[in-house]
Formats: structure tokens, C-alpha cells, sequence
């Protein structure tokens, strides 16, 4: 839900524990308490996308037993699958830009475990017209970070789970040429498309490729986007990385993102979502601002955690049992 | 883990098989898998392994997927 600051703090200070996105001004006013946090200033809220420096988006998250709260850097992000509860959730938030978020997205689907641990996160980020700095923030220790990694862990009760999933209204056409690299980067020169090798920039310029769509990849049937951020010179760079020895396709145009959307959230039946985030460029290119796609709100996230990294995704976590 | 079930798991793994689950952490388990199996067919035992610790850990999630590939 979307609260005023004096809101926030009174949840706070009355000892709940919450899940908190708001611009920067927001949350280092905050007091100490059993939160985490990461920096945006726009959110899907329950009246629909809003851009706000003036309210925040907090979770309150009833359903733990117990919970601790833990600062990674790029050496150490993941002993995330060796610090989890057994039986538990883990909140993941990370700056854009960061070091560490770059080698969270390159190695986390390579981490052995990674799997038995629900991990629902974002990618922290700022107003993308007037500029600033991604942070996320430690609430126990009222510490904010530009280049670390916050988790929430959350101990659940027995015979409760927590699910992961996601929203992609984007998939591929499997006439489309396929696209592989060479190597786990986020930023590419060369690939090849139908195994012949081609200066990717250039490819996408002859094609006349519309790089608002992502590049998906098909994880048994469950697509995973991987959003263009830049083609400069010849390098074509990525908001997450492209893996190599995966199949990529360029998605399939999609005109009307809200509807999509509507449509893909009839299908996913997605019960009681307790937490959700979903992409600014999904925000942006999809105008969501002012429309809803109930029952998800939360924050608009410069990438998505859904275990790995994501791109122009809405992920969401439920409590079953 | 059912005999009957292991057998078409180790079939989903070789890709002779097709089985899409609504749990997301299960498909990224099973395209993992494939791609370990198909680089190396002796990560199959490894695979199950980790297959039956998978279920195992989601009991509430794997009842429905366990009865969905023993209709396959």
C-alpha cells in the first residue's frame, strides 16, 4: 500500500515488520526498525502507476515468525543460499549500477541451491528524468548502501511455502532467427544468429529491430526478458546479462501492454500475491502510469528478481498452505 | 520417489518428454537439468538427486506437479 511518510514511520515504530520503496528523501528520514528498502519513485499502487517523491510503498509482512536482515557485497552475495531459513523467504534488493547486482545477474543461475531457496528481489533505482543515485537500506541498522546488496530473510511457519513466479507479456515467435552468445556479458559485439556469426549493432540496424521488445529465452515454457539498454558504437549492451549456450529470440511486438497484461494475470490466477514488483520499462513503454493491473502493486524496479535477474517482468511472491 | 514417475523425469531431463509446471522455480530446475543432461548424459543420477531434495522442500507445490507427470 502507499503511505505518507509520518504512516511509515508510525508502522515502524509500533514494531512491524515491512518490505519499503520510496525516493531516497523518503526513506532516510525513516527510523531505525525492522525494515528494508531500496530507492524508487514510482510504484503501481492500488488506484494504478503513480510517479511520487511524496508516498511509499510498504509491505507489511505478517506471516514470518522470524525474521533477520543481512548486508552482502559482490565477494559475498551469495552465502544468501547458506544464510536462508530452511523453511523461509528471502527479500532481495540491489542498487543499479552496482557491482554487485552485475554479479548477481552474471552468476546466480550457475549457484548450486539457489533453487531450494525462494528468493523474490528488485533492482533499486531513481527518476529516470531528473537522475540520482540507486541505494537500497538496512532499517535495523538505518544504514543505506550504493554498492551493496540488502536481504531480508523471513522464517515461515511449517506447511507454509513461499512461491515465486512472474508476469511476461512478452514471448517469441519459433520462426524467428535464434540468437546466441559467446559469453555470460552485459555487453556484446558478436553473436550468432542461425549459427553464422554477425556484428550484433549492426544486425539489429539492418533488421530495423525494435529494441523496446526484449530478447527472450525460453526456460521450459516460462520466457525470461533480457532488456536492450544501449546500442553505442558497435557494443550492444543489456540491463541484465545474456547467457551463453542459451537459445535467444526478440519478442514478439506487443501494442497494448496493459491489456496484455490484464490477460496474463487472468491466466497466471495469482490468488493473494503478497509482494510484487514490476519493470520500468514496462512502466514507461506500456504507460501504466494511472492504470492498474490489480492484484499486483509494489514498486516499478530497474530489474526483477524472480531467483536470477530479470528484464520488463512482474514478479510476485505467494504465501501457500 | 515413485518408479513410474522417476522414469518420465528422467525423460523430461533427455527432452523426450515435454512437461510445463505453474511453479516457475521447477521449470528453471528442469531446463537446468536439461541442459546438464544433454552436455553430459552421466549428470542424469545428479539431476535426480536434486530433483527429489526440490520436491521434497515444496511437498504443498510438488503434489500437484507429481500428479500432473503421472498423467503424462
Amino acid at each position: 500500500m502507499l503511505v505518507e511518510l509520518k504512516e511509515a514511520v508510525r508502522l515502524i515504530n509500533e514494531g512491524r515488520t515491512l518490505h519499503i520503496a520510496a525516493d531516497d528523501m523518503l526513506l532516510k528520514q525513516l527510523p531505525k526498525g525492522k525494515w528494508v528498502g531500496g530507492t524508487t519513485p514510482y510504484f503501481i499502487g492500488d488506484e494504478g502507476g503513480i510517479f511520487s517523491r511524496d508516498l511509499l510503498f510498504v509491505n507489511e509482512i505478517d506471516y514470518a515468525d522470524e525474521i533477520s536482515v543481512s548486508v552482502y557485497g559482490k565477494y559475498n552475495v551469495f552465502q544468501l543460499v547458506e544464510e536462508c531459513y530452511d523453511n523461509g523467504l528471502a527479500i532481495l534488493i540491489m542498487p543499479y549500477g552496482s557491482n554487485v547486482a552485475a554479479k548477481y545477474a552474471r552468476e546466480a543461475p550457475e549457484v548450486e541451491e539457489l533453487l531450494m531457496h525462494p528468493t523474490f528481489g528488485w533492482i533499486s533505482g531513481y527518476d529516470l528524468d531528473a537522475g540520482g543515485e540507486a541505494k537500497v537500506y538496512d532499517g535495523t541498522t538505518g544504514t543505506s548502501y550504493t554498492d551493496r546488496a540488502v536481504v531480508m530473510y523471513l522464517r515461515l511457519p511449517e506447511g507454509k511455502t513461499a512461491m515465486i513466479n512472474m508476469i511476461n507479456i512478452f514471448e517469441d515467435d519459433k520462426t524467428d532467427p535464434v540468437i546466441r552468445f559467446h559469453e555470460n556479458d552485459l555487453s556484446v559485439k558478436k553473436c550468432t544468429v542461425n549459427g553464422q556469426e554477425v556484428d550484433f549493432a549492426e544486425y539489429i540496424r539492418k533488421k530495423g529491430i525494435d529494441t523496446r521488445m526484449p530478447l527472450v529465452a525460453d526456460y521450459n515454457g516460462s520466457y525470461f526478458n533480457i532488456s536492450v539498454k544501449s546500442i553505442e558504437d558497435d557494443r550492444v549492451s543489456f540491463y541484465a546479462p545474456v547467457f551463453k549456450n542459451v537459445d535467444y529470440r526478440f519478442a514478439v511486438r506487443v501494442d497494448d501492454y496493459a491489456a496484455e497484461f490484464e490477460k496474463r494475470i487472468a491466466e497466471a490466477g495469482a490468488r493473494n500475491p503478497v509482494m510484487s514488483c514490476n519493470c520500468i520499462l514496462n512502466y514507461r513503454y506500456g504507460e501504466l502510469n494511472g492504470r492498474k493491473i490489480p492484484p499486483y502493486t509494489g514498486p516499478v524496479t530497474f530489474g526483477e528478481v524472480a531467483y536470477q535477474l530479470l528484464n520488463q517482468t512482474l514478479v510476485y511472491c505467494e504465501i501457500l498452505g | 520417489m515413485d518408479p513410474q514417475i522417476q522414469e518420465k523425469m528422467q525423460k523430461i531431463f533427455r527432452g523426450e518428454l515435454k512437461y510445463k509446471s505453474a511453479n516457475l522455480a521447477f521449470n528453471m530446475l528442469i531446463t537446468k537439468s536439461r541442459k546438464k543432461v544433454a552436455e553430459d548424459p552421466g549428470s542424469m543420477e545428479g539431476c535426480m538427486k536434486e530433483l527429489e531434495e526440490f520436491l521434497a522442500k515444496y511437498p504443498i507445490v510438488a503434489k500437484v506437479d507429481l500428479a500432473n507427470i503421472a498423467m503424462l
